[in-house]
């Protein structure tokens, strides 16, 4: 007779083969989004889906790409979605034909624009980025010029487009709306502002008090102003730049049907009302703004010209390199 | 054997060094050097040579000395609380570079808890005293001193007791023992620990990437790291053109270090140990002072900056008892999984890097000692090459080598854990190498010679004589290897993905992400979950071999 113990042992083994595919399958994540958010969009997408094997891999939108395209070229890419923060870097996906194009029903209640008409890609927030200061600092900025006074020499630190997605869209939105242009920045670093890091790097210096002033994505100084820290957020009344933080199933996934239903968690109401509940503005038009925000009305995004911003990333990197570098 | 050894040195050493070197000068595949000297002709390049050089040879020297020091008091005098100085000491290299210097940045800033209280806190908005080159190479020197000082206290241990007696017998003056006997037996090891301090200093990322970017005070892996994040792989070439400057370099710094070397170390039998000869007298309470107070700016400073940044809800808000929460550690260690999961990957990559290493150190060390010859020198400036490239450049010929799938066997390493444990093993074989080639040196061949006669084979003197007598050394090597794994971030980087993040990239992540609390939350956790494990080490020291607990 069969010991008990071995049978189990059997039974066990024989289950740990069974494909894959039969339990919901494994679906890897690849995202620009913070860990802590990144963490509780995985186990609310869970709660919904317990069957899917759901991991992230977290990094700046820049380097998950790096990461990408170092996959892409061993033959064996990782990841099934991408989460990153900006719509131009999906439109070169796009345009290389890596991204899964997908009709689906959840984006009926949302306005043009907001995803791609291919169904490649869709925004899931709006993430802009302003002016970050230390509620010590003696000036209150208020416009995008303020940061070139006096009160401000010295004391800026912004993100730079090779570190962070929303630093890209942000140095091309600006540069194409302030009168200056490039000149702006150019007066900027006369000012004595250096760009170094992410936009995290700018919320720890201009926190701990090393730097007063900053850009720096919405999010992170209103919730952290929220936790008690020293800094205030500042929509400029220029107006500010945004990101979309859009979604995409990538063409070579082995679970397309996991990531879409990841792709519709994230598009449906309680997934944007998790985004709100994170400190995000969603980009569902019918769901509310969390506390900190002005009223939506209130926020005004400048234009921006995708198709140019792609074409033009190359040269929009070496130009802020070359005002900043040295 | 010694071709298969030395094979395997040039393997780990050359290939990834020849693997750049051919990215750098046949970047299209056909042979070009105009872009590689028009790279290292740039004056950025030029710049980042010279910021390189001044940093790591006043940041080694300051090691040295510091490290120096500290081993002679330790080693030889009757300083009181050894021990707990020396963990202390060691702890504080276990945390990792780009830690220390933020918690430096954190506990010297504007919004410094210690400076704050005592009214001396710099005003907003003015420069951090500790970005640039002075605050660079004080922290190069600090961080890397315990290295020395492991390494040299190994070496002051060896030395035979009864020599030292014999010259006190005859009325030599500590100077003059130190001076005629001391020094000479210890310049093999002061040689290594010059050369492993200056190339830990060379490859060293995390300290000037925080002290010296954003005040555009550039060395040669700073520079590189910049290049890269701003190019991708289309700077590649120019990228691999700065690395092989920064191999030479360290080769250059190796053949002083070689020069300095006696050409053969003298033997001396294994034995008693020396005690600790000399009594400071009136001195001893001054000495012990400087050592307590060298462990509170290593390790106390930057442990107390982490921690009260881990107990505010913000980076930013004043610690009080109104503000104070546990809130991040909860975050950190209940909440996201991906902690915890990086916790256990780095001590599995970490200690199977050592252990490997530990296992291959011994024969290695035996044979490049009995049949090396000249090969020595050369084989083992190979095995430093990977060591002194900044780990990001490892990352990327790692990555360029394993890329593809392995022949024979048809699977890629790439997104497994292999590719990280294969980096660890290749970036950190001359650590492990270092103290067991050290003590190979100086054992007589007398015991193998008559084993040898007794009929001994090569196998069983190797396990049953050589190694039982280098194994505390090997132990150390594999300790040593461990401890600047486990925190690591540069190699892991760029290697990493889903399942496999390290903790220093968990780390990097939360910092980049804007989560300064909960990157020092889990900073702490590390440094914690290090400090257990030496305690348990501690704990057993007495059931293992003599000298393999460096504090001890």
């Amino acid at each position: 007779m069969l010991d008990r113990r071995a049978v189990l042992a059997l039974l066990f083994l024989i289950a740990a083969s069974l494909p894959a595919e039969a339990a919901g399958g494994k679906l890897v994540v690849y995202t620009s989004q913070p860990n802590t958010d990144a963490q509780q969009t995985v186990d609310a997408f869970k709660a919904k889906h317990p069957d899917v094997d759901i991991s992230f891999v977290r990094d700046g939108t820049p380097r998950v790409l790096a990461k990408l395209r170092a996959e892409i070229a061993a033959g064996q890419p990782q990841a099934d979605v991408l989460l990153i923060a900006d719509s131009v870097t999906m439109e070169g996906l796009k345009k290389e034909g890596l991204l899964l194009p997908y009709k689906t029903e959840a984006t009926a209640p949302y306005p043009a624009g907001t995803h791609d008409p291919d169904g490649a890609w869709f925004g899931t927030k709006l993430i802009t980025t302003g002016i970050v200061y230390n509620t010590k600092a003696p000036m209150k900025p208020a416009s995008w010029s303020d940061l070139l006074k006096p009160e401000a020499k010295g004391q800026v630190q912004i993100p730079t487009p090779v570190t962070s997605g929303a630093a890209m869209i942000h140095t091309v939105t600006l540069t194409a709306n302030l009168p200056a242009g490039w000149g702006y920045y150019k007066d900027l670093k006369a000012n004595g502002a250096v760009a170094t890091g992410a936009n995290g790097d700018v919320l720890r210096a201009v926190s701990g008090g090393e730097k007063l002033y900053g850009f720096i994505v919405d999010f992170m100084p209103i919730r952290e102003k929220a936790k008690g820290a020293p800094i205030e957020f500042v929509f400029p009344a220029e107006g500010v730049s945004a990101v979309t933080e859009p979604v995409a199933i990538l063409k070579s996934s082995k679970n397309p049907e996991a990531a879409k239903a990841f792709v519709d968690f994230l598009l449906s109401a309680e997934g944007q009302a998790l985004t709100a509940k994170q400190g995000y503005v969603p980009a569902l038009p019918s769901a509310p703004l969390p506390a900190g925000y002005p009223a939506r009305s209130a926020i005004k995004v400048m234009p921006f010209d995708p198709a140019k911003a792609l074409a033009e990333e190359a040269a929009n990197k070496k130009k802020f390199q070359d005002i900043f570098a040295e | 054997m010694l071709a298969v050894t030395v094979a395997l040195f040039a393997a780990v050493g050359l290939v990834p060094v020849l693997r750049l070197a051919d990215a750098a000068l046949r970047p299209a595949g056909v042979f070009d050097a105009a872009p590689f000297l028009a790279e290292i002709a740039t004056r950025r390049a030029a710049l980042a040579l010279r910021h390189s050089l001044e940093t790591c040879l006043l940041g080694g020297f300051g090691a040295l000395v510091i490290g120096g020091l500290v081993a002679l008091a330790a080693a030889l005098t009757d300083v009181r609380a050894v021990r707990p100085i020396a963990f202390l000491y060691v702890l504080s290299m276990l945390m990792a570079p780009q830690v220390t210097a933020l918690a430096f940045l954190t506990a010297t800033g504007p919004s410094s808890p210690l400076l704050n209280s005592l009214g001396l806190a710099p005003a907003p908005g003015s420069a951090n005293p500790l970005t640039g080159p002075a605050g660079i190479i004080a922290l190069l020197a600090l961080h890397h001193s315990p290295l020395v000082f492991i390494l040299l206290r190994t070496g002051l241990a060896s030395i035979p007791g009864d020599v030292i007696e014999a010259a006190r017998i005859s009325g030599a003056r500590p100077t003059r023992i130190a001076r005629t006997i001391v020094l000479p037996l210890m310049r093999p090891y002061l040689a290594a620990a010059a050369a492993l301090a200056f190339v830990a200093c060379v490859g060293n990322f995390g300290i000037p990437a925080l002290l010296g970017i954003s005040v555009n005070y550039l060395t040669l892996p700073t520079l590189i790291y910049v290049e890269i994040s701003s190019g991708g792989p289309a700077v590649l070439a120019d990228m691999a053109a700065l690395s092989v400057v920064m191999a030479v370099m360290t080769l250059a710094g190796l053949a002083v270090a070689g020069l300095v070397a006696p050409g053969r170390a003298t033997r001396i039998a294994p034995g008693a140990g020396l005690g600790r000869p000399f009594r400071l007298g009136s001195w001893r309470l001054p000495v012990e002072a400087a050592l307590w107070l060298l462990v509170a700016i290593v390790f106390v400073l930057p442990v107390a900056s982490l921690v009260t940044t881990a107990l505010v809800p913000a980076y930013g808000v004043a610690l009080t008892s109104t503000t104070l929460t546990l809130d991040n550690f909860v975050e950190v260690l209940a909440r996201q999984k991906v902690t915890v999961r990086a916790l256990v990957n780095s001590g599995l990559y970490a200690g199977l890097a050592a252990a490997l290493l530990a296992l291959a150190a011994i024969p290695a060390a035996h044979v490049l000692e009995r049949r090396g010859g000249r090969l020595k020198a050369i084989a083992e400036t190979l095995i430093e090459l990977p060591y002194a490239l900044p780990g990001i450049v490892l990352a990327v010929a790692t990555i360029l080598l394993f890329l593809k799938p392995l022949p024979l066997v048809g699977v890629s390493l790439y997104a497994t854990p292999a590719i990280i444990v294969v980096a660890y093993l290749i970036r950190f074989a001359t650590v492990a190498l270092k103290a067991p080639a050290a003590a190979m040196a100086q054992l007589p061949t007398d015991i193998e010679e008559a084993a040898r006669i007794a009929g001994a084979g090569y196998a069983r003197r190797l396990w049953t004589i050589v190694a039982p007598l280098i194994a505390p050394a090997a132990v150390a090597g594999a300790l040593a290897v461990f401890l600047t794994a486990f925190n690591e971030l540069t190699v892991s980087a760029l290697l990493w993905s889903a399942g496999t993040e390290t903790l220093g990239v968990v780390m990097f992540n939360l910092e980049d992400g804007g989560y300064a609390t909960l990157a020092a939350a889990v900073a702490v956790v590390s440094i914690g979950v290090i400090a257990v494990a030496m305690i348990g080490l501690d704990l057993c020291a007495s059931r293992l071999p003599r000298r393999v607990v460096p504090w001890r």
